[in-house]
């Protein structure tokens, strides 16, 4: 029960820095989660939370206290590993109550908290049984358990899921958050999947290379995304991106989408553009729409006409890639119908849904 | 025509069998008869009359006493156990830190541990002799079992450092969550993961003690400290030599031998081939 507070925290590892300066507060009860690409820190982050990574500078908060010096199991906080880590000699009974044993808490004690943890992750039959007779969601279903019986004052979460199939993966995404309403407790999750982040967040950190990206809901980093990087890394497909000419003639100000393809520059952006020679524009897949006919509403809309590449039909939708400026673009068609390779597609955008980014910083603008 | 090849196969390997036991066979053939029939030409392989002669006289059982086997039994059953529970504990500690921390110059005090294991024990003879002389502990089982001791460690750390590599660190690393000290996470998850693959460290380190010669035999003098290989040589006289009690004591020495070997031996081959090729 509690907040935890990260201040300008930095993890080296010799010169290579892996966490920089890191300011964070993730107040109770809220659902965290760390995205970010391989060797992004996320991993490293959340370590040092839990203490079992030293850190070269900042300070750590768990509730009001200051914990940098404290050793992992002063901090009062439990983890769920990757590989699951249960104690291969013990059984689930045993490994869901070790922590409190090693706590010298009273044997009736336990086993009350054994049995609620047991029948909240729906163990019971197989209490008895040893890690290596239980599948893949079982053991990682004890894992949870493992931390739950400590009612710890943060749940920390090292990519929990990334060992399990498909279908079993997002079934214990929707049981995590089943079990966060169910026990208000601060949790802080990473992951390298971007749908496991906007499906369980209430806020999302993406992390490259040690820094902080964006920090937001998950509909506002999907949404406003502040550069180039959390555009194409939250969302799938991911964004396309396009980077585009700037022309200006007869006083209006013209963005080059491909060779023959020229739009108006939305009106609000008109003043950040007109000095630049080149932006990057970025669109999602599905505010590229298939329409029959061109509709003349110009004001509103950017249209345009493109071969087509390839059609992947997925039931809901189909896929349509083509190309701009070389550049492989996604586009999705809801409501689809059969699709010939090469056939002329007629899109429209709205103007609206379109986001540009600085070509030098690829910072949006 | 694939019957017939593995049937020949199967002669060849029990022919290779009986060729690589034949020593053995004929040492515990020979510590039940007399002496005189181990020397018969031809060799006489199945005894005329089989006889605890030797090993009643070893153990003066009946008032009567060759060689004081026993004694010699309890030498070594002492500084075997003590120089392997030394051993193993140092070992394990060794193990654990070189498998677990990293400090500065691991990798060159891991080498020169390895590098003291390849020193010929025999060539350091001479020096240890004068040294425990000096010392005055020579001819007492707390010399040899230092000297055991010194011999086994790198060997423990070895095979210890190996099997806590197998396991994973987040073993540690949870259970230090789930609110263990380091130690505690050590003694509780580590150990027992890990203990089969200690346990087979021990008794390999005890078979070296047990079965060493070359070393006691310049530092132990007398009775007091010798140990069963030791002892073996009293049947050595300037003009004669007893075979059969030769045998006898081997026998003793060989049973204790052949049972830990039977328990450790799927472990002694994983724990070898595992420390081989971590690298």
């Amino acid at each position: 029960m509690a907040k935890v507070e990260l201040k300008n925290l930095t993890k080296k590892y010799g010169d290579v820095v892996a966490v920089q300066n890191m300011d964070l507060t993730i107040p109770h009860n809220e659902f965290l989660v760390l995205v970010g690409p391989s060797g992004c820190g996320k991993s490293t982050t959340l370590r040092m939370i839990a203490g079992l990574e030293e850190i070269s500078g900042g300070e750590i908060y768990i509730g009001d206290q200051k914990v940098n010096e404290k050793d992992p199991k002063d901090r009062n906080v439990s983890m769920v590993f990757q590989n699951y880590a249960l104690y291969p000699h013990m059984t689930v009974e045993e490994n869901l109550g070790f922590s409190l044993k090693i706590a010298k808490v009273n044997p009736d004690e336990i086993e009350t908290k054994v049995k609620d943890a047991v029948s909240i992750l729906g163990l019971e039959d197989l209490r008895k049984r040893k890690p290596s007779q239980l599948s893949g969601g079982q053991r990682q279903r004890v894992a949870m358990g493992r931390a739950i019986v400590r009612r710890p004052d943060a749940f920390l979460f090292d990519e929990p899921l990334s060992n399990l199939d498909a279908k079993l993966r997002t079934q214990m995404r929707t049981e995590i958050k089943k079990l966060h309403q169910k026990l208000k407790t601060t949790v802080i999750y990473v992951t390298h999947d971007q749908v496991e982040a906007m499906t369980l967040a209430d806020r999302i950190i993406i992390m490259k290379d040690g820094f902080i990206e964006q920090i937001g809901s998950p509909i506002e980093v999907f949404n406003n995304p502040v550069n180039v990087f959390v555009a194409t890394f939250i969302g799938s497909p991911p964004m396309n991106i396009i980077a585009c000419e700037i022309n200006k003639s007869n006083d209006q100000i013209m963005i080059q989408l491909d060779k023959d393809i020229h739009v108006h520059c939305p009106e609000d952006k008109i003043s950040k553009l007109a000095n630049l020679k080149k932006v990057i524009v970025g669109i999602r897949a599905e505010d590229i729409v298939p329409i029959k006919n061109i509709s003349n509403e110009q004001n509103t809309l950017w249209t345009f006409s493109k071969e087509i590449d390839l059609a992947e039909p997925l039931g809901t939708e189909t896929q349509l890639f083509f190309k701009l400026q070389n550049q492989e673009i996604i586009s999705r068609m809801y409501n689809p119908r059969p699709v010939d390779v090469g056939e002329n597609i007629n899109f429209q955008i709205e103007k609206n849904k379109i986001h540009f980014f600085d070509y030098e910083t690829q910072k949006a603008i | 025509m694939k019957q017939i090849k593995k049937i020949g196969f199967w002669f060849l390997v029990l022919f290779l069998l009986i060729l690589i036991c034949l020593p053995g066979i004929w040492i515990f053939i020979s510590a039940f008869r007399p002496n005189p029939e181990i020397l018969a030409k031809p060799a006489n392989w199945i005894p005329d009359r089989w006889t605890l002669h030797q090993f009643t006289q070893m153990f003066s059982i009946n008032g009567y006493v060759s060689v004081p086997a026993f004694k010699y039994l309890m030498n070594s059953i002492i500084i075997s156990s003590v120089s392997t529970v030394i051993a193993i504990t140092i070992g394990m500690m060794g193990g654990y830190a070189f498998a677990r921390f990293n400090f500065k110059g691991k990798n060159k005090i891991f080498l020169s541990l390895m590098l003291a294991r390849a020193v010929p024990g025999i060539s350091l003879s001479l020096p240890l002799f004068i040294l425990f002389a000096k010392l005055g502990i020579i001819n007492t089982s707390f010399g040899v079992i230092l000297v055991y001791v010194a011999m086994n460690v790198p060997f423990t750390i070895w095979l210890t450092d190996g099997f806590f590599r197998q396991i994973p660190k987040e073993m540690s690393e949870v259970a230090r969550t789930d609110g263990c000290t380091r130690f505690q996470a050590f003694w509780n998850v580590e150990l027992p993961l890990a203990g089969p693959g200690i346990g087979a460290a021990a008794i390999f380190a005890f078979l070296l003690s047990w079965n060493e010669y070359a070393l006691a035999s310049i530092i132990t003098r007398t009775v007091h400290s010798k140990t069963l290989p030791i002892g073996m040589m009293d049947y050595l006289d300037e003009f004669t030599i007893n075979w059969a009690g030769m045998c006898a004591i081997a026998v003793v020495m060989i049973i204790p031998a052949l049972i830990l070997t039977f328990i450790v031996q799927k472990h002694l081959v994983s724990g070898l081939t595992f420390g081989g090729v971590k690298g």
